[in-house]
């Protein structure tokens, strides 16, 4: 399960077709973030193990391209059965400020793996509810914003229902998955919704099955055939195929800031190479420009404020962005050409771009 | 139906998504990547652009064509059982056989006026008509002009949670299959409104504002008043009374009773739906995760008991058979609800407005 090194960086670049994709919590987060005293704060929980499986305990049927008989499907329906009532006890709703999410209790002490975007930020409140209806306080700990990866621990102290951890070194697509989670958030009449599918994509930041998730599951978990949570519900893009969750081992690498409840944002974007010296807006699919900065490449070319950029090397422009990423994708002294509109005039002119200028 | 989309995934996406306030975020990304050969044995695995992701060719999703081929023996069984129900030549839904003699039951709010027609197993297309609708349930009573029809079996046992959910059509193999992801239980009806906003400076359901061209208003309510009784039971909070009204449906009237100054005041108001015109734009807008719960049913809530089913089975293909692997009805496919979830009625429910439906029957052959 070898995949690219830079999987987001990769689909940045690549970026063609605009797909949305949809984080599931309900509702939104509360403004303030409570301070958790630090008295209260237990050293940090270690790295959880992977458990051990037999592959045995799983039927065969599961390990097949796709089922073949009514037998296979009588023992995958057993299988599965059997699998919801294990692992059901240790999934739990969570709301944190006014959002609803979801979570999955990993040790009888009460962490609780969720979405990073369910977390919020470290230390504020969580109201917990099993799937039974029983509630529980709790707190949020580590959240990291850049692989949606997040954190809880319920404080009443009690031997937690829990659910054991995988890794997903031996995982590839096609295996069968159970979703679980509360999509719309907590319902006592409906309770925990059940979804079994098949991965589709496997790469190391993300997941994407065909179970079905919705607004509610984020922080849900999924669970492999042997009963372990194999990677957290996180995000859905429009087609009922595309469900995405963060990869358990995700986990693991961002243990450290979960563990002990540090905050992690996105590493900024790199800096441009190239540099022209405008800002722009985007009116109606079109790129017109606000600002040309003196003494600029831009204000060299013969740029003006109010000009709209039609073309850039041949080819249509209809976003500031899309002129933006030509002058960051280009090098230093690369010259563009670009046709403008000007009133009713349109112009020719040659860009070259110069190295951004060293910021103090 | 479940298009094919040019798969998205991305973990940049969800990065960028992480940092909206509401936790809800629409970001442009995308990489239509062609799916080429990897390096899988098991053969459902072809993909790959030019990274090389491999991914799980729609063929073996879980409703994909080639898994769906091992519930072939549970729809060639239940091939006459049922039938597909055109309106004016067009597909509409699909209607389960509950008498030999050609009755079948289907999902009522997709029959509209028009003429109706049914495809059969046997490849025929036959008249049909419509008897009696069941407004409670969304069921209607149609009778095909049809010889060899089978009656479907229903399961004397309740459905557990993880059992296989198959919707059969009158073709070899299903529509869909998924798993049993709820128990039954009631939906309630869509969400109807008095026309108020709440005043939310305490927990007394005190009105700060009626809505223009709502029932409230129309009652003569007023901003000040203080909600007392729901139809004749007291009401002390707003959560109580915002309870109390999700009960009842659109158009439907309550009596409400309210407190101004020394003054007691009761009135009629009639509840309105977000469906409305007034309505829409005001009380429902429409935010990201609402694009993504694909196509839904018109008819989707208000149920005494559903069963939940994670099948993503499209509107026009409710009203036909929920079975198990014995080949046993285990519902009636009677909603899609959205992105998780498609409903059916249980057994014991259908048979009920089935029996319903047939008292109603004049004696004579019907006709409408």
């Amino acid at each position: 399960m070898v995949m690219t090194k830079s999987f987001g960086a990769w689909a940045r670049r690549t970026a063609a077709v605009s797909v949305s994709v949809v984080l599931l919590a309900v509702g939104r987060d509360a403004r303030a973030a409570a301070k958790l005293p630090a008295r209260d704060q237990p050293p940090p929980p270690a790295v959880p193990s992977p458990a051990r499986v037999n592959p045995r305990e799983v039927p065969a049927a599961f390990s097949k391209p796709v089922p073949e008989s009514m037998a296979d499907l009588r023992a995958m329906e057993a299988h599965v059965k059997a699998l919801v009532a294990r692992v059901s006890p240790s999934v739990v709703a969570v709301e944190v400020g006014n959002s609803a999410g979801s979570g999955v209790v990993i040790s009888g002490d009460g962490l609780v793996l969720t979405a990073g975007h369910v977390c919020g930020t470290p230390g504020r409140p969580v109201r917990f509810t099993f799937a039974d209806g029983r509630r529980a306080q709790g707190v949020t700990m580590g959240v990291d914003r850049e692989s949606d990866t997040g954190l809880m621990r319920i404080t009443n102290r009690f031997n937690w229902p829990h659910a054991a951890v995988g890794d997903l070194s031996h995982a590839r697509v096609g295996d069968w998955a159970l979703a679980l989670g509360h999509p719309g958030g907590f319902d006592l009449k409906r309770s925990l919704v059940v979804r079994l599918g098949r991965v589709i994509m496997l790469t190391e930041g993300a997941l994407q099955t065909d179970c079905t998730i919705s607004p509610g599951d984020s922080g849900g978990p999924l669970f492999d055939m042997f009963g372990r949570v194999v990677a957290i519900h996180s995000a859905i893009s429009a087609s009922t195929a595309e469900n995405f969750h963060v990869p358990i081992n995700q986990f693991y690498d961002d243990w450290d800031t979960l563990a002990r409840g540090l905050l992690r944002r996105p590493d900024p974007t790199p800096p441009a190479k190239a540099y022209a010296g405008v800002t722009g807006e985007t009116v109606d699919g079109h790129c017109r420009l606000i600002d040309v900065a003196r003494n600029t490449p831009a204000a060299r070319a013969g740029l003006k404020a109010g000009d709209v950029v039609l073309k850039v090397e041949g080819r249509e422009i209809q976003a500031f962005s899309a002129f933006q990423r030509w002058i960051s994708e280009a090098d230093p002294g690369d010259a563009l050409k670009v046709e403008v509109k000007r009133g009713d005039q349109q112009l020719s002119l040659v860009l070259q771009l110069a190295a951004p200028p060293a910021t103090p | 139906m479940c298009r094919a989309t040019p798969a998205s995934l991305v973990a940049s996406a969800i990065r960028s998504a992480g940092r909206s306030a509401w936790g809800l975020v629409a970001v442009a990304v995308g990489a239509g990547w062609a799916f080429a050969a990897a390096p899988d044995a098991r053969g459902a695995v072809a993909p790959s652009g030019s990274k090389g992701i491999p991914a799980l060719k729609r063929d073996y999703y879980t409703s994909g064509a080639a898994t769906l081929r091992a519930f072939a023996p549970v729809s060639k069984a239940a091939r006459n059982s049922i039938v597909k129900i055109n309106l004016n030549g067009e597909t509409v839904c699909l209607g389960t056989v509950v008498r030999e003699d050609g009755l079948v039951l289907t999902k009522a709010s997709e029959l509209k006026a028009g003429t109706l027609t049914c495809w059969l197993a046997s490849e025929h297309e036959v008249p049909a008509e419509l008897i009696s609708m069941d407004d409670e349930e969304d069921l209607a009573l149609v009778r095909v002009q049809a010889e060899g029809l089978k009656p479907v079996e229903w399961a004397a046992s309740e459905v557990f949670v993880g059992e296989w959910a198959i919707t059969p059509g009158i073709a070899d193999t299903p529509h869909g299959v998924g798993v049993i992801s709820a128990l039954p239980r009631r939906i309630r009806p869509q969400r109807a409104f008095l026309g108020i906003q709440f005043d939310f400076s305490s927990t007394a359901p005190r009105i700060e504002e009626t809505m223009a061209g709502f029932g409230a208003e129309k009652a003569g309510f007023k901003s000040g008043d203080v909600i007392t009784a729901i139809n004749g039971a007291a009401m002390t909070s707003r959560e109580q009374v915002m309870e109390a009204l999700r009960d009842f449906r659109s158009g439907q009237a309550v009596d409400v009773q309210v407190r101004r100054g020394e003054e007691t005041i009761g009135a009629r108001v009639t509840m309105m739906a977000p469906g409305s015109e007034e309505l829409r734009g005001r009380l429902a807008p429409t935010r990201p995760a609402d694009r993504m719960q694909g196509e839904v049913s018109q008819r989707a809530e208000g149920f005494e008991q559903a069963i939940e089913h994670n099948t993503v089975l499209p509107p026009w293909l409710c009203g036909g058979p929920l079975m198990n692997l014995d080949g046993r009805a285990i519902g009636l496919n009677i909603a899609r609800a959205g992105r998780v979830a498609t409903y059916a009625l249980p057994p014991s429910l259908v048979c009920r407005v089935l029996d319903r439906l047939e008292s109603s029957l004049p004696p004579a052959p019907a006709s409408h």
